[in-house]
C-alpha cells in the first residue's frame, strides 16, 4: 500500500526475506498533481512574445483545457503557419506580440529548442488579438481583424473556432 | 490626411523613410546598422544594386550608407535596403569617406526636404556642396575644401534657431570675407 513501511513495526530486520505476496509495494510520487507534458499532435493555447522575419516565439500556456503551472517555451516558423503558399505569408501580419493563439505541436525538439508549432489549419490562429488602439479586436474573415473603436484593419491568422466552444 | 508636427531628437523608424546609417557590425549575410533608434537596422548584402553572392559590395564596419526602410514597426527589428523596388540605387548606397557627418532636430530635417527650400538654394549659391539628408536626423555633407564644409556645417546646425533675415544676413557676411 502507499505509505506502508518496508517492515512491519516490531519485527527486527533480520536477513530473512518476507514471502512476495507480503511484501508492501512502495510508489514515489512527485507533486501533488500531475504535471501533463505536450504531446506531439496536442492542441496547446499560447501567448506570443516576440516575433522575428523568420518565426513567431511562445508561452504554451495551456495543453488542451488544462492550465500549465509553469509556461513552457514554443517556435511557430514562418513555413508553418499557414496551409497554402507557405512561403509568401508575413509573420507580421499573422501575429503580434501579446496574441493568444491556437496551435498545435508538431515536434518536442531537442535538449536545448523549444517546442515546434504549426497553425496550419483553419481552426488554428489567433483567438484573441489586442489592437493598436488597446481594444479586442473582432474577427471579420480569416486573414483581417477589426477593432470595433477606430473601425482599423488589422491582419492576423485567425482561428476558425467551433460553435460549440464560442461564448456569445 | 492629417498628422502632427512636433519638435522631437528621437528619431523612431518608418517604412519608406530615407536615413543615414553607420554600419557596426558584419553577421554573416547582414550588417548591423546604426539608424539613431532604439535598434539597430539589418542591411542585407545583396541590397545594394549590382550586388550578387559572388559580386559583394565593399562595406566595412564604420561606414555611412543611405537607404530605405522595408520593414519598421514597434515589434520586429527594422531592416532597411540600398535599393529601391525596381532594384536600383536611385541615389542610394554607401557614402564616399570624405565629408562630415552630424546631428540636427527631425524638425529641421523635414524643413529642408520640403519642396523649394531657400536655405538650401541659398547656401549653394554661397559655396557648391554635396549634401545628404537623413530623416533620423543626420546631414552629411561636403564642399571643396574642409573649411567650406564646416561653415556649411555649422550654418545648417544654426538654421534651426535662427529667423530668414538672420540667416541672410549671415550668408552675406560670409560672401563677403
Amino acid at each position: 500500500m502507499p505509505g506502508a513501511r518496508l517492515a512491519p513495526s516490531g519485527s527486527k530486520l533480520t536477513g530473512h526475506v518476507p514471502p512476495a505476496w507480503q511484501l508492501p509495494v512502495v510508489s514515489v510520487v512527485r507533486d501533488a498533481e500531475a504535471q501533463l507534458l505536450p504531446d506531439v499532435g496536442a492542441i496547446v493555447t499560447c501567448k506570443v512574445c516576440s516575433i522575428n522575419s523568420r518565426f513567431a516565439k511562445v508561452h504554451i500556456l495551456y495543453v488542451g483545457s488544462t492550465p500549465l503551472k509553469s509556461a513552457f517555451r514554443g517556435t511557430i516558423r514562418r513555413e508553418d503557419i499557414r496551409a497554402t503558399e507557405r512561403d509568401k505569408v508575413e509573420v507580421y501580419k499573422s501575429f503580434r506580440p501579446g496574441d493568444i493563439v491556437l496551435a498545435k505541436v508538431i515536434s518536442l525538439g531537442d535538449a536545448q529548442s523549444n517546442y515546434l508549432l504549426s497553425t496550419a489549419e483553419n481552426e488554428l490562429g489567433v483567438v484573441v488579438a489586442h489592437g493598436e488602439a488597446g481594444a479586442r479586436l473582432v474577427p471579420i474573415s480569416w486573414c483581417e481583424m477589426q477593432c470595433p473603436r477606430t473601425h482599423t484593419k488589422e491582419f492576423r491568422k485567425v482561428a476558425r473556432v467551433q460553435p460549440q466552444f464560442l461564448q456569445t | 490626411a492629417y498628422w502632427v508636427d512636433s519638435q522631437q531628437k528621437r528619431y523612431v523608424p518608418v517604412k519608406g523613410d530615407p536615413i543615414i546609417g553607420i554600419v557596426t557590425a558584419k553577421a554573416g549575410d547582414i550588417f548591423k546598422v546604426d539608424v539613431g533608434g532604439s535598434e539597430q537596422a539589418s542591411l542585407s548584402y545583396l541590397a545594394f544594386e549590382g550586388a550578387t553572392k559572388r559580386n559583394r559590395p565593399n562595406v566595412q564596419v564604420g561606414d555611412l550608407v543611405y537607404g530605405q526602410f522595408i520593414v519598421a514597426n514597434k515589434d520586429m527589428e527594422p531592416e532597411m535596403v540600398c535599393i529601391d523596388s525596381s532594384g536600383r540605387a536611385n541615389g542610394m548606397g554607401i557614402i564616399g569617406h570624405e565629408g562630415l557627418l552630424f546631428k540636427v532636430s527631425l524638425g529641421l530635417i523635414r524643413k529642408l526636404l520640403a519642396p523649394n527650400c531657400e536655405i538650401i538654394q541659398e547656401l549653394g549659391q554661397l559655396y557648391p556642396f554635396e549634401i545628404v539628408l537623413g530623416m533620423n536626423g543626420r546631414i552629411w555633407v561636403k564642399a571643396k575644401t574642409v573649411q567650406q564644409t564646416l561653415i556649411v556645417a555649422n550654418i545648417l546646425e544654426a538654421c534651426e534657431h535662427m529667423t530668414s533675415e538672420q540667416r541672410k544676413q549671415a550668408l552675406a557676411k560670409l560672401s563677403e570675407s
